[in-house]
């Protein structure tokens, strides 16, 4: 007979079992993963027929990934497992072997056997088909690049740039709820698609009171970076894509030949397929090209679109006078924990009122203070210390970054002001406390599992330990848990 | 142990690599002289390689110069020139404007050379400067927070020229101080002097026998970063000789004598320096110990 | 002392090299004058660089004594975050750039400590003595008064001893405004003018008349700086070699050159203990194959150049020697030119203006004055031109232009490059044998791989 305790029963809220349920934080993967997770290896082969995503799919590989990729690209034969295994260095053997499985969940390589036995890998033929097509040439030019006249009204990078975050301030206005509402410039709302893909995205909830909500994962989508915001949405959208009839080859070659493509150049939307070119609309929505009319046959791919996995590229490939024309930081944070945003956009000030505690409001300054409770309301709220601190140095102030380099740290933050948060948020492991019965030494790994399995589905499980079949069950359901174990030990094992 | 190799690979994925070659284009190399159609080879590779270069990862740059019996011209980039191109092929439209502004650079520059009566020397040296000079503009101009590491890549037939060894030493340890490291590959003739360059500044030098396989060798050897290169198996340093050698004879010596003025090496003692004409000092005689007779000796 | 005065009137460069300053600076449109400090700090820099191509013969070996005040003085914090912090961490970088520009020269530290002078590291041609014991002095106590004539003593006792072929110099770095000293200091003034050891001070605080009359006799420079920018640039004019003093004795300086033994024998090097580390407590010598060994007495050192303890001969290799010929046969200087003289490229590139050296394209606003080298006649946007002359050392025109006459100002000083360059094909020649003989063994194995 199993033995029973009762007593209090602490647990640290750090330290969850899988059982428990604990509340869902966003997920945002990259490339890589998405591709490992979401596509079985005859999608891949069939995505590898397109060369933009190949290209796409090289760069993500890891570094040493890509210089054996490069290396048996132009060779025919397959080459031996432990001739590749020579290439690294011993010291690097870890990283070695993280790039070969890489690849081999890619489907990039697989293994095939030499004659005389050895095991060799080999290339995927589509995928090195591809690639030697993007390096050298050969093959069907890309969709968009077909020649166009000279546009009679070319339009120039400040515009696009001003176009692109103008479309896709609407998005993130309408998730805080404050486009149209005021009058303001934004007030266009969006399309019913786009709000599709926000649900199914689970970044806002339909509620039967409020209408359309924003949901804990919307407020840390708010706090993300522009670029890594664009992709997420964009995944959200591709898994939604086959639902509406779109192929999912298309659309992802689609989208990487945008990644790749020129910016302040325009290109063709001849020769397109319906599927593609609403997709093509799609993206004209949420500001990833610009387009002057529906019927046009060109369209000019914003900064946006580029490089859209990458966002070192994007931050590389700014020069310093670029940078003035695009979003400039706005955010000063003081020593003592005051904050400054240069802004007036509603957008932006509500954003940080998500954890800090607005004080003054200036037409084009905002004061703001973090403080203990203020930065708790937005960890409970589901925001981390982590996603704040990104926040504030990604819009940091580029005075900010100068003090940075001249003191050469690696945030442009005051150390203080970054370690006080993250305090603030160890703060909530805390030992909380539930009344609870044990339940161990049981006799056979089966009761165990009945009787947990059992109080999982009544909702009175708190704690359990497979190895040692110890369980701990809420003080007010262990009535219930006795009776059923009872009846189980009366009528069976 | 993990964390710093964790921390230093994330930071070079997101810093920025930029190679610029130096092509020598030569026509009196004794590889061209024999079949003209090996620079065609030549720069097939060469254009590969820097579009393999720029394929690895999106915020890569490449530069690439020739250096040429009249003139040293950058192929790519050309400020100022605007190349309208459309893809025809399946290539990256990135690098069909490499390609084709490489070839139509070089195709001009090899139309406007003066005939060549006699064999010239390649002045590579000047090459490397002119690469140094457009390498401290970009890093000049990098954004704020961004790292950018550069390297310099020479691919050459020609044989050394004794007269460039000031400009070299010059360029090897401006490179060296600004943390720029210097390739070599060499296609017909070892070169010493390259090969001390890449010593100093701890970069590849290979040689290369056949030019079949020579886009191959360079994937292989050159093609990784140099921040990565300790974590793959390249090709061993030989080991550099550093001797001097002396002015008189042009041999390589273990001891000699260096004139304090311009500092140039002689084997042996000579009251005047040959390169400068100072005169020296002569050493006084040396002071002579008396000998102490040995008593022992005499008495017996 | 009136008479010195007078006829100082044109030498205080700090005085009358600005003259009326305060009409100088002017603030530009935000109310800054970091502008205008900039490009004072610029004219400067770029006089002296109009000076330094009129000398031809420099003091190539250099010993130098750094003489470095200690005193009560020197705590204060006029200069972040103290006169001595700051003095230490500009001697750092001080230190670096002396031997990337001298490399066969030494350098040793004194410092003034309470009233008496102690040597902190002798003479040596390594920098990383000189800035461990740096390290050391940031935590020194500060106290009294320094004796600058026993600074200058205890340089002059080692100096004097030092072969007559090398410059013997000694930089004072002055924080206090009194000495205190037990003999007349004219009497070590006159014996540093006997043994021609130039002496230049550097003072933080104002001037003095004593360090300004040694800096005369002995052929020094003065300076007083103005905040710590002027002082780095002060302290950094003092790395390249002053001129040679007309009776400096010229000799034949007897020097080894080592090379590591395996390529000759063919066989591993035997495992050895390096004598720089041998008496090192710290750092105590470890067994290795590699390392550097004297052909004289075949004692290894791990670093060079290096003096060899045990036969005291000096080890250079020969890049060290080809560093410094680039104070022999400097760049002459550019013109300066306004933008429009620059042709235009041809109508295919745009009809653009271009730097010669990095392409890029000149635009009226950025580069309004361009420069145009005299032998080659191309023209440099003004980054180039400091890039040309600071760092590289070598004109681009001239060194890509076949036949420009430019490569003469090379020529002149120039039998010396072309016989280091006649080296150089000795030593190919010589390598190439040893080579014919090595393959290097993993390109084979490549190629046979993929059966090339």
């Amino acid at each position: 007979m199993a033995d029973t305790k009762s007593g209090r029963f602490a647990s640290s809220s750090a330290a969850i079992s899988p059982l428990v349920q604990s509340p869902e934080n966003l997920e945002c993967k990259n490339f890589q993963e998405y591709l490992r997770t979401r596509q079985t290896p005859e999608t891949l082969e069939k995505l590898y027929n397109y060369p933009p995503i190949c290209l796409a799919v090289y760069r993500e590989l890891p570094e040493i990934a890509r210089q054996f990729v490069i290396r048996i690209l132009f060779v025919d034969q397959p080459v031996p497992q432990a001739v590749v295994t020579s290439w690294g260095a011993q010291r690097v053997a870890k990283e070695q072997m993280e790039a070969t499985s890489c690849l081999t969940a890619l489907c990039v390589w697989r293994v095939t056997a030499i004659p005389g036995g050895l095991a060799a890998w080999e290339l995927s033929p589509t995928f090195k088909k591809s690639v030697r097509q993007v390096l050298l040439g050969g093959g069907k030019p890309w969709a968009m690049t077909n020649t166009l006249d000279k546009d009679s009204k070319p339009r120039d990078i400040t515009f696009l740039d001003s176009y692109a975050m103008s479309r896709w301030r609407c998005v993130l206005h309408y998730m805080v709820g404050t486009g149209g509402r005021n009058g303001g410039t934004d007030a266009e709302a969006i399309s019913p698609d786009a709000v599709r893909i926000l649900l199914h995205a689970n970044l806002m909830k339909r509620d039967e009171r409020d209408g359309i909500t924003i949901t804990r994962q919307g407020f840390q989508f708010l706090l993300l970076d522009t670029r890594a915001q664009v992709w997420h949405f964009m995944l959200q959208y591709l898994e939604t894509c086959e639902e509406r009839g779109i192929s999912l080859p298309e659309c992802l070659s689609m989208l990487f030949q945008l990644s790749f493509s020129t910016l302040g150049r325009d290109y063709s939307s001849e020769g397109m397929n319906s599927q593609m070119l609403t997709f093509l609309q799609h993206l004209r929505e949420f500001g990833l090209v610009f387009q002057r009319k529906r019927k046009e046959g060109r369209f000019y791919p914003t900064r946006l679109a580029l490089n859209v996995t990458n966002k070192d590229a994007a931050q590389a490939s700014t020069t310093a006078d670029e940078e003035r024309m695009q979003e400039r930081g706005y955010i000063v944070v003081e020593t003592n924990y005051r904050v400054y945003a240069y802004t007036d956009s509603q957008l932006q000030v509500a954003v940080l009122g998500l954890f800090t505690e607005l004080l003054y409001r200036f037409p084009n300054l905002v004061v703001g203070v973090l403080t203990r409770d203020s930065v708790r309301q937005a960890l409970r709220g589901g925001i981390t210390a982590e996603q704040i601190v990104s926040y504030l140095e990604q819009y940091a102030h580029p005075n900010m970054k100068l003090v940075e380099s001249a003191i050469q740290s690696k945030s442009c933050l005051p150390p203080t002001v970054v370690d006080q948060i993250k305090l603030w948020e160890l703060e909530r492991n805390r030992f909380t406390y539930t009344e609870g019965v044990v339940y161990n030494q049981f006799l056979s790994q089966n009761d165990f599992v009945t009787l947990r399995d059992y109080a999982q589905s009544i909702n009175m499980l708190v704690w359990q330990n497979e190895r040692t079949r110890t369980m701990v069950v809420q003080k007010n359901g262990h009535d219930d848990v006795k009776r059923y174990w009872k009846k189980y030990s009366k009528s069976g094992g | 142990m993990e964390i710093p190799d964790v921390a230093a690979s994330k930071e070079a994925e997101a810093s920025i690599d930029l190679l610029a070659i130096v092509l020598d284009t030569n026509p009196s190399q004794q590889i061209v002289r024999q079949n003209p159609q090996n620079l065609t080879q030549i720069l097939e590779a060469v254009i590969a390689f820097g579009n393999a270069h720029l394929m690895q990862k999106a915020q890569n740059k490449l530069a690439v110069l020739s250096c040429s019996h009249y003139t040293t011209e950058f192929l790519f980039p050309l400020p100022g020139r605007h190349v309208e191109l459309r893809q025809i092929d399946g290539q990256y439209e990135a690098f069909s404007l490499v390609e084709k502004t490489v070839k139509q650079q070089l195709g001009s520059i090899l139309m406007n050379a003066p005939r060549l009566s006699a064999p010239c020397e390649s002045l590579l040296a000047g090459s490397m400067s002119m690469a140094l000079c457009y390498i401290s503009r970009l890093q000049r101009n990098v954004p704020a927070g961004v790292k950018m590491h550069s390297r310099i890549l020479v691919l050459t037939g020609s044989n050394e020229c004794a007269s460039q060894y000031m400009t070299y030493m010059n360029v090897f340890f401006t490179a060296q101080k600004l943390g720029i490291v210097v390739d070599t590959c060499a296609l017909d003739k070892t070169l010493s002097l390259l090969q001390q360059g890449c010593d100093i500044t701890n970069g590849q030098f290979l040689k290369v026998n056949q030019l079949d396989g020579l886009l191959q060798y360079l994937l292989w050897v050159f093609l990784p970063s140099p921040q990565m290169r300790h974590k793959l198996v390249l090709p061993p340093t030989p080991k550099v000789d550093y001797r001097a050698s002396c002015f008189c004879h042009r041999e390589l010596i273990d001891i000699g004598y260096v004139c304090s003025v311009c500092l140039s090496v002689f084997c042996k003692y000579s009251p005047i320096c040959t390169t400068c004409h100072t005169i020296f000092k002569t050493p006084g005689p040396l002071p002579v110990k008396p000998k102490k007779k040995k008593k022992t000796d005499k008495q017996i | 002392m009136a008479d010195d005065e007078q006829d100082d009137q044109k030498e205080y460069r700090w005085e009358t090299g600005y003259e009326k300053t305060w009409e100088a600076i002017k603030e530009d449109d935000d109310g800054l004058l970091d502008g205008a400090i900039a490009e004072i700090i610029q004219k400067a820099k770029r006089k002296r660089q109009a000076d330094k191509t009129k000398q031809n013969r420099l003091g190539m070996m250099r010993h130098m004594f750094i003489v470095l005040d200690c005193s009560e003085s020197m705590s204060v914090p006029d200069l972040k975050p103290t006169r001595l912090l700051c003095t230490l961490k500009l001697l750092e970088i001080f230190i670096e750039e002396f031997f990337d520009q001298n490399p066969i020269s030494q350098l040793g530290i004194i410092a003034l400590k309470a009233k008496r002078a102690e040597k902190i590291t002798e003479l040596t041609g390594t920098s990383r003595v000189h800035l461990k014991a740096l390290a050391g002095l940031a935590n020194v106590s500060l106290t009294s008064e320094p004796s600058l004539q026993n600074g200058l003593d205890l340089a002059l006792k080692t100096l004097k001893v030092v072969p007559s072929h090398a410059s013997r110099e000694i930089v004072i770095i002055m924080g206090s405004l009194t000495t205190c000293d037990p003999v007349d200091i004219n009497l070590t003034i006159d014996e540093l003018k006997r043994e021609r050891i130039r002496c230049s001070v550097i003072s933080l605080s104002a001037e003095i008349h004593i360090c300004r009359y040694l800096t005369q006799q002995t052929m020094g420079t003065f300076g007083a700086v103005l905040d710590d920018a002027h002082y780095r640039d002060q302290l950094l004019s003092q790395v390249d070699p002053p001129p040679a003093a007309k009776t400096q004795d010229n000799s034949l300086i007897r020097m080894g050159f080592p090379h590591s033994k395996n390529e000759v024998e063919g066989k591993d090097a035997p495992l050895s203990m390096c004598m720089c580390h041998i008496e090192n407590i710290d750092e105590p010598s470890e067994l290795s194959t590699t390392g550097h060994h004297c052909p004289q007495c075949n004692s290894k050192y791990c670093e060079l150049p290096v003096e060899c303890q045990c036969c005291g001969l000096t080890l250079v290799s020969a890049p060290h020697l080809a560093r410094s010929y680039h104070h022999l046969f400097p760049v002459p200087n550019f013109e300066e030119m306004p933008y429009e003289s620059v042709p235009p490229a041809a109508p295919d590139c745009g009809s653009l203006r271009k730097c010669y050296g990095c392409i890029k394209v000149l635009s009226p606003v950025t580069d309004k004055s361009v420069f145009k080298c005299g032998y080659c006649k191309q023209f440099f946007c003004i980054d180039c031109d400091i890039f040309v002359h600071e760092t590289l050392h070598a004109c681009v025109g001239c060194n890509t232009i076949p036949g420009v006459a430019g490569l003469v100002y090379q020529k002149q000083g120039g039998k010396a490059a072309s016989k280091a360059a006649g080296n150089m094909q000795q030593q190919q020649q010589q390598h190439q044998q040893q080579q014919a003989q090595m393959q290097l063994p993993s390109t084979s194995k490549q190629r046979s791989q993929f059966n090339m």
